[in-house]
């Protein structure tokens, strides 16, 4: 570039600078990137002359309104950048914080480690550390934590959201898991199922029969028992298998009963999800993804399970016959007025098994027990408790050292 | 079998419980140092020759001991028969299930044969020949008298320490057999249902010892005693399981001989005659089977509910007539073809129709919908073929599968007719009411059942054929194992740990984080209970290192839950509190021996409300009480052993 000339070529490559920054933007969101070839393209420079084409985008460089990237055959390419966000870059008192806070930026929703700025752009800590506080009393950063590396600090800039990935969804609140959240989701989802995927049979043949007590008794079902209660169980003797004479389940009592082979109607996940924001429980916005997660989270634990007819994957109680008739709203209603019953369990209690019936299946010191060892059957106070020879151990003295 | 310690432990203490310490000791030499000879076990044991030769009849008696003769060798080797000792635990869910679908008479013949051990026929005739004698002095003397007497008629001689076993029966009531003419009818009804078989000369072989000698006679007849290349191979193998299962057969032989005399007047002449010296023993293999239908009826009825439990018991009984045995071994049930393969056994729908029960009433315990909810094809898919070897089907993959062959089913399918109890016209017309408001075919409703346990996820019934129901064992014993292990650890660390061992059992292996997202749980409380089953040998761990020097700090840790492992562990569990058990009457059995040793007094015994004093008769009760509940819960904790182990 010859030097008489260069004040008429800097208004020129003004304009063309100009120019360019405009047609590029009209050519693609911010995200596109333009290979020399696409900046040819566009015809703004004219006979298409390298040399104005890379003073220009120099030019543009400089100013922030244009992003070099490094395309995958080493080519370089660009994107745009909006003015406004151009501006903070120059309104950056020096080049350290220019680079944390380009860092930054390129980082977007997800944010970036603190470590990681480090790391990339070879910096002080000191440095660093006065260029993150200035960016923060300006506020064009904010710092953000990640659900799944909760550890690390974090940035993000102050005008963008953290990512689902970074805040885990709208099960989470504030990076935390919110149990009780999902808790209520959960009963919601498992009620809909089970009055969906069921059939209740109100057994209406002796309907004078049936008690406001059975009622009572029926909610106490979904209590967790105490260990009291647990054993006071087993103390009856083992009862022998139900033989093929036993009578025919009461008609009088309401009940859950299966649905005949082939039944269509089974609630799909997009069903849930419908009557999710049907009926409004939640100002989150909880897309099919997220009700899938919590539908498999119920199926993990055993109370509904997959069902197939035809090409419908629907969904439906387990052990139909096993559970609850008390609504879930009628058992929510009495946990307030009753707080003593505590949390809701969903289904009904898991199928017993023998080995954690006896005392062995949940003993403490069952590694160590021997006959002829510091704790031997022979004088396990559990065992006397459980057969009722003892009353349970009040001091904890005789409960950790069972001798 | 895998014999591990605390079995090993539980077996001896059964042989004490029973038989008393003589044989059990013996018993516990021959787990303890593998098969001996008669002099060994002297050393081993520091008994006399005449203690060891009372100990091992006694063992043989009740088919505890295999036993072998190497050819030219002068000794016998003893070797414990681990099963069967094992099964004697069983012994009162037998005599249940034998009481419930033969009858209280042949519950009778079978305790006695179990109290006996191996017996012949003509001396069980001659048994109960004196015990009918006896009854009908006792009854005209008590017509003379017009007094009750004691029940001395049920006591049995048993070899060794005879215990006393309080028998419900009184001579008060007419006795369950009356003459010789009804046992032979119960003997017959017993070995047909196989649950008695003969014993036969290879019999007392340990399996091990059987293989062997058969393979080396098969190897014999190859040149040079060698199995060269691989078609002979194949073929060797097929011999060996051919030449195995001829012999597995001739425990039937019993069988075959009375069904070639088939009438019931030739019957018993042939008692009177050469099968009189046949010896009998219980067969377990076949008492599991039908063991095995019961609990599996539980385990529907758990699912579905009991009319349909019902359905399902009705058509295990029906399908199990040709089941011998839980397990197929694989040696001996090898077919080198797959078309030599005995088919699976089927049932039909009329079948079933004909031996359910009248009382039974199919219209209950189902839902009803409008017809237009049910898609009838979907229904009544059939399956001509079992499963495949993975039982955790994964539903999305079996969806596109699916799909192409079902394409145009969806509009079709209202066929009011066919739907049976959801027939009548009421949406929510309740159960009751809908029964007797129109009367569906009594098949159709049947059919009901059946579909609705085709269906089931377990994989409880194949519609395998128009109208023809089969049950693929090998998946749905696994669904069952698995229920079963969820059950225990669920009942050990709560629901939490319950739906991290599925997730994990689903998905394979995955870490923290990734466990954390799918299980929607904190991560202090994940942790917590991951470490908390990994305490119980429920999940594992594996470190896989990011790198090549495997820094610890940079390893991931993968969970993952291993089914096997934690089989293994609930086994262990489970033999060792039925040890615990055990070991807890006995103590108990201690503190009250003062009031036991009365009873045992012959002037005592039988008439203890009267000669017990009133402290004794409350001790005595309480005892008995707590005995009951001590076996009660091995035989619970059996139920849970049979499930994981032999079913």
């Amino acid at each position: 570039m010859a030097a008489p000339n260069s004040e008429a070529d800097q208004a020129k490559l003004q304009i063309f600078k100009d120019e360019l920054y405009d047609t590029i933007r009209e050519h693609g969101s911010e995200t596109r990137v333009f290979s020399q070839a696409d900046l040819k393209g566009l015809g703004v420079i004219p006979n298409n002359d390298v040399r104005i084409l890379v003073d220009v985008i120099q030019m543009l460089t400089n100013e922030k309104l244009l992003i070099g990237v490094h395309l995958p055959g080493g080519e370089l390419g660009w994107k745009w950048r909006s003015r406004e966000d151009a501006k903070k870059y120059t309104s950056l008192p020096d080049e350290p914080t220019r680079l944390v806070y380009g860092e930054i930026d390129q980082a977007g929703q997800d944010g970036v480690w603190i470590r990681h700025i480090k790391l990339r752009i070879n910096i002080q800590d000191a440095t660093l550390k006065a260029c993150i506080k200035f960016l923060e009393s300006k506020g064009f950063i904010s710092s953000m934590t990640n659900v799944e590396m909760p550890n690390r600090k974090m940035y993000i800039r102050a005008d963008l959201k953290p990512s689902e990935r970074a805040t885990g969804g709208p099960w989470f609140t504030d990076g935390e898991l919110d149990e009780a959240f999902i808790k209520v989701i959960e009963g919601i989802i498992f009620e809909y199922i089970k009055t969906r995927s069921a059939y209740f049979s109100r057994g209406t043949v002796l309907p004078q029969r049936q008690p406001k007590k059975g009622v009572v008794t029926g909610d106490a079902r979904g209590v967790k028992r105490t260990a009291t209660d647990i054993s006071n169980d087993d103390a009856t003797p083992a009862p022998a298998p139900a033989t093929k004479a036993a009578p025919p389940p009461p008609k009088g009592k309401p009940m859950y009963l299966p649905m005949p082979a082939g039944y269509k109607k089974y609630p799909t996940v997009n069903d849930i999800t419908e009557f999710i924001h049907n009926q409004k429980v939640s100002t989150a916005m909880l897309g099919v993804a997220d009700i899938q997660a919590l539908v498999d989270v119920l199926v993990f634990d055993g109370l509904i399970e997959p069902i197939q007819v035809h090409n419908r994957k629907g969904y439906r109680v387990v052990r139909p016959t096993k559970q609850d008739t008390v609504s879930y709203a009628k058992r929510q209603q009495d946990r307030e007025s009753h707080p003593e019953l505590g949390d809701i369990v969903l289904g009904p209690p898991p199928l017993s098994s023998a080995v954690t019936e006896a005392p062995c299946g949940k003993c403490p010191v069952f590694e160590l027990c021997q006959e002829g060892g510091p704790v031997a059957p022979s004088t396990c106070v559990y065992f006397q408790e459980w057969l009722g020879l003892k009353e349970p151990a009040v001091a904890t003295a005789n409960e950790t050292a069972p001798l | 079998m895998l014999v591990t310690a605390p079995l090993a432990e539980f077996c001896t203490l059964t042989i004490d419980e029973i038989y008393g310490e003589l044989p059990s000791r013996i018993y516990a030499s021959l787990l303890m140092r593998g098969r001996s000879t008669i002099q060994q076990l002297a050393g081993d044991t520091g008994m006399n020759a005449r203690q060891l030769r009372h100990g091992l009849a006694l063992l043989l008696q009740h088919n505890l001991l295999h036993y072998h003769l190497d050819a030219g060798s002068p000794h016998y080797f003893y070797e414990a028969n681990v099963e069967h000792a094992y099964n004697l635990a069983r012994t009162g869910k037998i005599l249940q299930m034998v009481e419930e679908t033969h009858g209280a008479a042949a519950k009778d013949v079978m305790q006695t044969i179990i109290l006996t051990g191996l017996t012949r026929v003509g001396d069980l005739v001659d048994a109960y020949q004196n015990r009918i004698d006896r009854m009908n002095r006792i009854k005209e003397k008590l017509k003379a008298e017009e007094d009750p007497f004691g029940n001395g008629v049920e006591s049995h001689e048993v070899n060794g320490e005879p215990k006393p076993k309080p028998t419900p029966q009184s001579s008060k009531s007419d006795p369950l057999i009356s003459s010789i003419a009804d046992l032979n009818k119960i003997i017959y009804k017993l070995v047909e249902a196989e649950l008695l078989i003969g014993v036969h000369k290879t019999s007392f072989e340990s399996p091990e010892d059987l293989l062997a000698t058969i393979e080396s006679d098969i190897q014999k007849t190859y040149p040079g005693g060698e199995v060269k290349g691989n078609k002979a191979k194949a073929e060797y193998k097929d011999k060996v399981a051919e030449a195995l299962r001829k012999n597995r057969s001739e425990s039937r032989s019993l069988k075959r001989k009375l069904e070639q005399n088939g009438l019931s007047a030739k019957r018993r002449k042939l008692f009177d005659g050469a099968a009189s010296a046949n010896v009998m023993c219980i067969n377990y293999e076949k008492c599991l089977v039908e063991l095995r239908n019961r609990r599996l009826m539980h385990y529907a009825e758990e699912a579905f509910g009991q009319t349909t439990s019902w359905v399902y018991a009705s058509l295990l009984n029906l399908l199990s007539k040709d089941i011998s045995r839980c397990r197929d071994d694989p040696i001996t049930d090898h077919y080198e073809k797959d078309e030599e393969k005995p088919a699976p056994v089927v049932v039909t729908t009329s079948q079933l129709l004909d031996v359910l029960k009248t009382s039974l009433d199919l219209s209950v315990g189902l839902g009803q919908v409008d017809a237009d909810k049910i898609s009838v094809t979907a229904a009544e898919k059939i399956a001509e073929l079992p499963p495949r070897k993975k039982f955790f089907i994964d539903v999305q993959a079996e969806a596109d599968a699916n799909a192409s062959s079902d394409d145009d089913d969806e509009g079709e399918d209202v066929k009011p007719a066919t739907n049976g109890v959801n027939g009548v016209n009421g949406t929510h017309v309740t159960n009751g009411v809908n029964g007797t408001a129109k009367r569906v075919d009594r098949r159709t409703q049947l059919r009901q059942h059946l579909l609705l346990l085709s269906e089931s996820t377990q994989g409880f019934l194949r519609h395998c054929g128009a109208e023809e129901w089969t049950v693929d064992f090998v998946p749905l014993m696994a669904a069952l194992r698995q229920a079963e292990i969820d059950a225990t650890i669920e009942n050990t660390v709560g629901r939490e740990g319950v739906r991290l061992v599925r997730m994990l059992r689903a998905k394979g292996k995955l870490d923290e984080k990734a466990i954390m997202s799918v299980a929607l749980m904190r991560k202090a409380d994940m942790s917590k209970k991951l470490a908390e089953m990994h305490k119980y040998g429920f999940v594992q761990t594996q470190e896989v290192p990011r790198e090549a020097k495997a820094d610890v700090k940079k390893s991931f840790f993968l969970w993952y839950f291993d089914g096997t492992m934690a089989l293994e562990r609930i086994l262990d569990v489970s033999y060792k509190t039925m040890i615990h058990s055990l070991q807890v009457l006995d103590t108990l059995r201690e503190k009250d021996q003062h009031v036991l040793s009365l009873i045992k007094r012959s002037d005592v015994k039988g008439q203890e409300d009267d000669k017990l004093r009133k402290i004794h008769k409350e001790k005595l009760t309480q005892f008995l009480k707590l005995e009951r509940m001590l076996l009660g819960q091995i035989q619970r904790v059996d139920d849970l052993v049979a499930v994981l182990r032999d079913y």
